[in-house]
């Protein structure tokens, strides 16, 4: 997984960290986080497979075959006549949903163990002269 | 550090992928082949129901040296399922061990034709009713048919566009069928031969059927007694081979089962042959069955 190392961004742990703002800079990360790239993928391609080809199922499928599944359990409950095909629409956006969600834990927890690298930093830099107990 | 994530994540991707392959119930080939190779003293014959009419029909009658039960197994009722048609059709050329196996691969032939649900006069599964004449030509040569062999089992090959249960339009992955049938046990039979654990929802469902409706099976198990199934497989996320596939073990383990195969699935006559006991459920008027 690749992407901006909060290493590289001096001063931005501290905005991750100001309330809201910080909040937002975290959440406009997680749009394109490789946690949310790896999330949508995992979610999606697994089950396309399947989709073409009942064979190509496999355990990987099975939380989209479950997000899809219920999905569609959901909308014919509701709209009993719509095919099944139109629940694709609602089930790549309700994946990119989760995958955002677990984007931005990944995010904040970058941002919380690069805050906590800084201070530890702090913690460990060197005596001022002259106060040493040597 | 990033380089030894990244194989982890990928070899645990492709072991998990690999497990599930591995663990696939891989149908249940030695039934089929049972089915197929059976006994070699078997006389075939094919009789044509409703000649010269628009709905001329074959049916298919395999008969064994050893006596056994009659048991009749229809597709093509519905013109657009395909499965049943080809599991039907497949189902022609078995050997049967005992007994008789009675086929009529494309029952609704006009429907089958124009790739239809139903024919000339409609849906022809809603032509059976219970106690009185069947109400149009073709469900009456039809169950001409049928009175004429007297069945022992009946069995009706389907499928819906959803999930029996969780879609609520629709009635796939059941077998419904006559109280003094082996639902349960065939169920659980197809969902170890034929669903793999990672499609829960996909396992099948028996149902026990009221026998008072317009259907075919409903009309045998009322009238004739004869021990009834109606199998719906589904097109949610199943190919046709799938569905297929499904349509043709549910026919080798009703065989099976009732005594026409020698094949011990552990079910019926092969088994400890007591029928389920199930609590009773209205079997599908609407979408599919």
């Amino acid at each position: 997984m690749s992407g901006a190392s909060p290493e590289t961004e001096p001063g931005r742990e501290s905005e991750l960290s100001a309330g809201p703002a910080g909040w937002l800079e975290i959440g406009r990360r997680a749009l394109t986080s490789p946690a949310t790239v790896a999330t949508t993928i995992l979610l999606i391609v697994p089950f396309a497979l399947g989709w073409f080809r009942t064979e190509l199922f496999s355990p990987l499928a099975l939380p989209g075959y479950v997000i899809y599944s219920v999905g569609t359990a959901i909308g014919n409950a509701i709209a009993p006549r719509f095919e099944f095909w139109v629940y694709w629409v609602p089930f790549l956006g309700g994946c990119y949903g989760i995958a955002v969600s677990v984007g931005t834990g990944y995010e904040w927890v970058r941002a919380r163990r690069a805050a906590g690298e800084d201070g530890t930093e702090t913690d460990r830099s060197p005596d001022p002269p002259g106060e040493s107990d040597d | 550090m990033r380089r030894r994530s990244a194989l982890a994540a990928v070899t645990t991707l492709a072991g998990t992928a690999i497990a599930g392959v591995v663990s696939r119930p891989g149908g249940n080939d030695r039934l089929l082949t049972a089915a197929q190779e059976g006994s070699d003293d078997i006389t075939t014959e094919t009789t044509q129901l409703l000649p010269d009419t628009v709905h001329e029909t074959t049916l298919y009658e395999l008969t064994a040296s050893d006596p056994g039960p009659t048991v009749m197994v229809f597709g093509g009722i519905h013109g657009d399922e395909r499965n049943g048609i080809e599991a039907a059709h497949d189902a022609t050329e078995w050997a049967p061990d005992a007994g008789q196996l009675v086929v009529v691969p494309e029952t609704d032939r006009v429907a089958v034709e124009n790739d239809e649900r139903g024919g000339i006069d409609g849906d022809l599964n809603r032509h059976f009713p219970a106690g009185e004449e069947p109400t149009s030509d073709l469900a009456r040569g039809i169950w001409d048919a049928v009175e004429r062999y007297d069945p022992d089992v009946v069995l009706d090959l389907h499928r819906s566009l959803g999930i029996y249960g969780f879609h609520r339009e629709y009635v796939g992955q059941t077998l419904f069928h006559s109280a003094d049938a082996h639902g349960r046990a065939i169920a659980d039979a197809l969902t170890a031969d034929a669903v793999p654990w990672y499609l829960p929802f996909h396992r099948f469902t028996p149902a026990e059927s009221t026998a008072g409706g317009p259907l075919l099976f409903q009309k045998a198990a009322a009238e004739l007694d004869a021990t009834a199934y109606l199998f719906e497989t589904t097109a949610f996320l199943l190919d046709h081979a799938t569905m297929t596939e499904q349509s043709r073990l549910v026919t080798a383990h009703v065989l099976a089962a009732h005594g026409v195969l020698e094949y011990d699935t552990g079910i019926g006559v092969a088994g400890t042959g007591e029928p389920d006991q199930e609590s009773e459920t209205e079997p599908d008027g609407g979408t599919s069955a």
